[in-house]
């Protein structure tokens, strides 16, 4: 948007000019254009805060005519008589000439700053008052058509637009004087004073051997209203080729970029002006740059959009909307980030490297702490060797004879048919009989992996309980088996707790050998109730000596001449393992009792849900 | 009088192989009892019949050994086959001193199980022989008269018939008399004889 042109005036009222510190501006256009906006932001940031800032707008080319200005000039004669501006500030050509024009009726002492004039406008005004100062600007078009040429160096066309007001007339006899330089390079188009629809549909039309370069335009030629950036952000949007322009307050409109003149420095170095001038400095010691110079601006979009060799892009040109990386932006914090990042990481996987190596020994440890509990394990089925034999020689032997009974029966030439029946019913019950013991042992022997899952401790005694009670036959001795009435559940692995039960009743078996028959008693009960479930194996041995104690669930440690001393310890893992505990303590009389005790897990819901 | 057959006594608390053996015996021509426990069999008296029994080694309670001794005691020594599910040595030793015939492993064979009871029919065939000679010879020494058994006495010690005659204070010829007559009621033909009837006499179980 736009651009331009703003200017004031003013007129110094007589008295009091540097004391009040009231600050005048006059533009020569209407107060949105975009220039203006930047231009006042630029002023603002630069003035002390305490300066009184008024703006006035001369709305050209929107209005304009001897009236026009005589109504104006007199409204801010009379506006201002009361309080008359310290410093006046006009921005563009238009306003400048207006002020030039009627400085002696309106504010005749009043030091004058002028920004955003053209020097080819100022060289035809020389010379100038000694109050009257500011640093000229130069409108860059052959610049910016040269930056064109320079980024589009396959392009063979230039298309110049242009409008119909006054100053877009002025604009195009600029542009068609500056163009003829580009003549042997491009052929050279314009397209002036058409009506906007026009000009849209011409430039959607080139092809991709064109640039186009554009001031914009106030005026199209069936006279509606624009802006210059307006009409640029139009032709952008439409054209088949890239689009170029002079004023900064085109970039974001899609134009490629140009060579341009910078609205808000133009603003600080007014403001720097004026803040010079209220302290006192007289207009003539004022040392002020001969010009504002224009810079290259370009929109790192539209260099991707076109293609552009980012490397033609000059080094010192203001690239706009080109994201900036992290580490551009925020250089220090992203190193100090990235940095804390790094450590971070080298910490996180050295804790994972070393978690890995924990697992890995835990792993290792419990391996064997498994290898042992299976060797204990099959220590125990070798001292149940006998019992075990029996339950499957029963069967076994009830087979052979049935079947040498069925042979005689058959052999005897007698009808038999019923017996026979029989004889065959009872051969596969106790086939089934034999391999059900089979099972259950070698679901108690197998090396399997251990399991973590409900069972009912009932049914893991029940299913131990032939064994051991062919053991108690074997050694001769009396076993109670009492189980709970309701699911006592466990959560863990069957086969190691129905190990802890056969070594807590093989060792109260061992605890009662050779005692009289009345205390060759031995039992084990399931006890469940709402906290825990228990298990308890009583015998009516000799007890434990009480110096034993402490040391009865060591590795090692043993009364028997032939044990290990690994049973227990083992037991105390397995039981511990499934969260519980385990503890010796005299009976009540003789004997000892084991008690294993874990909390409740549920009951027969848990069970099911398994 | 006609000899009873046997009897098989089986003693097993296991029902299925108490059934099964019970059922080889009697297809084979046996009769036969079955038992679910020692208390069970000496409980029911068995008969005095010739058998044997077929016992399990290992039972809940009194054991098969306990039921053996059992029936020494009680003078009707029943030979014993002892049937184990699981043969360990000390306990076949001891089975074995206790008088059993034989000592087999389940699963067991049909012809080693017939041999097994054939050995201890013929032991109680002979047992039983045995006590009904030592019991005939009782009853005939008991109907001795005290003169009788006092020069059966004297012919035993060695002593001939005027040495008997003189210590009992009687006539030699008497003597011969009683000697005669205790020699008929003993069936005894000769002096050595008397001598190893009263060996034997000594040695008869009450």
């Amino acid at each position: 948007m736009g651009f331009v042109v703003a200017c004031c005036f003013l007129l110094v009222s007589p008295a009091l000019a540097g004391e009040t510190r009231h600050v005048l501006v006059l533009y020569s256009n209407h107060r949105l254009l975009p220039a203006n906006l930047e231009f006042e932001a630029g002023l603002r940031e630069t003035m002390a805060s305490s300066t009184e800032l008024s703006a006035e707008f001369l709305d050209y080319p929107r209005f304009d005519g001897e009236s026009y200005i005589h109504a104006l000039a007199t409204f801010l004669r009379e506006k201002y008589a009361l309080r008359p501006p310290a410093v006046l500030v006009v921005g563009g050509g238009e306003a400048f000439d207006f002020l030039l024009r009627h400085r002696a009726e309106l504010f005749p002492r009043t030091p004058v700053v002028h920004a955003a004039v053209a020097r080819s406008f100022l060289s035809s005004l020389l010379p100038l008052p000694a109050d009257v100062v500011g640093v000229p600007i130069e409108y860059d078009f052959p610049g910016t058509i040269d930056l064109a040429l320079r980024f589009h160096p396959q392009a063979r066309r230039l298309v110049v637009v242009t409008g119909s007001s006054a100053r877009d007339h002025a604009w195009e006899a600029e542009l068609r004087g500056e163009v003829l330089r580009f003549q042997g390079r491009v052929t050279i188009e314009f397209l002036a004073g058409l009506p906007t629809d026009a000009v849209l549909k011409r430039l959607s039309e080139l092809g991709s051997d064109t640039v186009v370069f554009t001031p914009g335009y106030f005026e199209d030629g069936v006279g509606r209203q624009s802006s210059p950036r307006k009409a640029a952000q139009l032709m952008a949007a439409t054209a088949a080729a890239p689009v170029y322009g002079p004023f900064d307050t085109f970039i974001g409109t899609g134009i490629v970029g140009g060579s341009m003149p910078n609205f808000a420095a133009m603003g600080q170095q007014a403001g720097r002006v004026v803040n010079d001038l209220t302290d006192g400095v007289a207009p003539a010691a004022l040392r002020l740059p001969e010009i504002m110079l224009p810079i290259v601006n370009v929109d790192w979009r539209q260099i991707r959009r076109w293609g552009i060799d980012p490397s033609a892009v000059p080094g010192d040109a203001i690239v706009w909307f080109k994201t900036p990386t992290l580490l551009e932006a925020h250089p220090t914090e992203t190193v100090a980030a990235a940095t804390v990042f790094l450590l971070q990481a080298g910490l996180i996987a050295g804790l994972l490297l070393e978690r890995r190596r924990r697992r890995r020994m835990e792993l290792a440890v419990q391996q064997q702490r498994f290898e042992l509990a299976h060797a204990a394990r099959l220590a125990v089925a070798g001292e149940l060797t006998g019992a075990i034999a029996h339950e499957i020689n029963q069967p076994l032997g009830a087979i052979l004879s049935n079947a040498d009974a069925a042979e005689l029966l058959l052999a005897s030439g007698a009808d038999r048919r019923d017996e026979l029946r029989q004889i065959l019913a009872d051969i596969r019950r106790d086939d089934l009989r034999a391999s059900e013991v089979i099972h259950r042992l070698r679901a108690l022997l197998a090396k399997q992996p251990v399991e973590r899952q409900p069972f009912d401790l009932n049914s893991a005694v029940g299913e131990v309980e032939s064994v051991l009670r062919a053991e108690a036959r074997r050694r001769g001795l009396a076993l109670e088996v009492q189980t709970a009435e309701t699911p006592a559940v466990l959560i863990g692995d069957r086969v190691q707790i129905q190990q802890v039960l056969l070594n807590l009743v093989l060792n109260a078996m061992d605890a009662v050998n050779g005692l009289p028959e009345a205390r060759r008693t031995v039992v084990a009960s399931v006890e469940h109730d709402a906290d825990r479930v228990t298990l308890v194996v009583r015998d009516r041995g000799h007890g434990i000596a009480p110096e034993h104690l402490p040391k009865l669930f060591d590795s090692f440690f043993s009364t028997k001449r032939q044990g290990m001393g690994l049973g227990l310890s083992i037991a105390r893992t397995l039981v511990e393992a499934h969260g519980g505990r385990i503890w010796a303590e005299p009976g009540s009389g003789q004997g000892a009792v084991f008690r294993v005790e874990w909390p409740t897990v549920g009951g027969a819901d848990s069970l099911r849900s398994a | 009088m006609s000899t009873p057959l046997p009897l098989i006594h089986v003693v097993d608390d296991d029902e299925s192989l108490r059934t099964a053996l019970l059922r080889l015996l009697g297809a084979a021509g046996f009769e036969t009892r079955g038992y679910a426990s020692t208390g069970d069999f000496l409980l029911q008296s068995p008969p005095d019949r010739p058998g044997c029994v077929l016992l399990d080694m290992r039972m809940p309670g009194p054991s098969g050994l306990d039921l053996q001794a059992a029936l020494r005691r009680h003078g009707n020594p029943l030979p014993v086959i002892f049937l184990t599910g699981y043969a360990d040595v000390a306990a076949s030793v001891r089975a074995m001193k206790a008088g059993a015939v034989d000592f087999l492993t389940k699963p067991v064979e049909r012809e080693t199980l017939f041999e097994a009871l054939q050995r201890a029919l013929a032991r109680d065939a002979a047992q039983r022989a045995a006590r009904a000679e030592a019991e005939r010879l009782r009853a005939a020494f008991a109907a001795l008269t005290p003169r009788e058994r006092a020069v059966f006495d004297g012919i035993v010690a060695g002593q001939i018939n005027k040495q008997i005659a003189d210590a009992m204070g009687i006539a030699e010829r008497t003597v011969k008399l009683q000697r005669a007559q205790l020699m008929a009621k003993l069936g005894a033909n000769s002096a050595a004889e008397l001598g190893r009837l009263a060996e034997r006499l000594q040695h008869l179980p009450d």
